[in-house]
């Protein structure tokens, strides 16, 4: 196990966390969680590219960071104005 | 040898951002304080990440993505808790606006402004 894939298995475990504010929390706190885990799966994912040396997982990262962003807004105007 | 230590400097510093900010998502029970722990990540940790692949790889496919994806994090962050917190507010008082009688920071640096 390289430093990549150390780095990548602590993020992993702080994922639990936000697994448990999405089952636990509120409405609002729920979607909070779900945005805090979106940023750390991109980030992991750009570890484990990393530490698997293998340049189209770059990709994956690229393409949830943009669609965690369009679905995250999704939630807010739906939970804003319909939910 | 002194890059090698440069990326475990910036990995653990990712790390431990990420860790003492999910700490901060799972304690605090306000949804609006919640909120002020997305930003670390996004801006110190995706940061580092990106540099210690930028020192890695140096400036070819991947470090660029890299660069990418924590220019879209840093944005996606400002944008997303700006949306979250305005709809937890619409959702609390059913508008953005401030409210009647309420006091707001526009007011109070109004009142402090030299005539």
């Amino acid at each position: 196990m390289n430093l990549w894939l150390a780095a990548a298995f602590v993020m992993v475990l702080a994922l639990l966390p936000c697994g448990i504010v999405c089952f636990k929390g509120g409405t609002i706190g729920r979607l909070v969680g779900l945005e805090m885990a979106d940023t750390i799966c991109v980030l992991l994912l750009i570890l484990l590219a990393e530490g698997f040396h293998r340049l189209p997982f770059y990709d994956l990262a690229v393409g949830l960071a943009l669609l965690a962003f369009g679905g995250g807004l999704v939630f807010v105007r739906f939970l804003e104005r319909y939910l | 040898m002194k890059h090698e230590i440069i990326i475990a400097i910036l990995l653990a510093a990712a790390v431990l951002v990420t860790i003492v900010s999910m700490v901060g998502v799972l304690v605090m029970r306000d949804p609006y304080q919640k909120l002020h722990y997305l930003g670390p990540v996004a801006t110190i940790s995706a940061p580092c990440v990106a540099g210690a692949v930028l020192l890695q790889e140096g400036m070819n496919q991947a470090g660029v993505k890299a660069l990418l994806v924590a220019g879209v994090l840093l944005l996606m962050n400002a944008v997303l808790s700006h949306a979250t917190a305005r709809m937890a507010r619409i959702r609390d008082l059913g508008a953005w606006e401030p409210q009647p009688g309420e006091h707001v920071m526009e007011e109070r640096a109004h009142e402090e402004r030299p005539s």
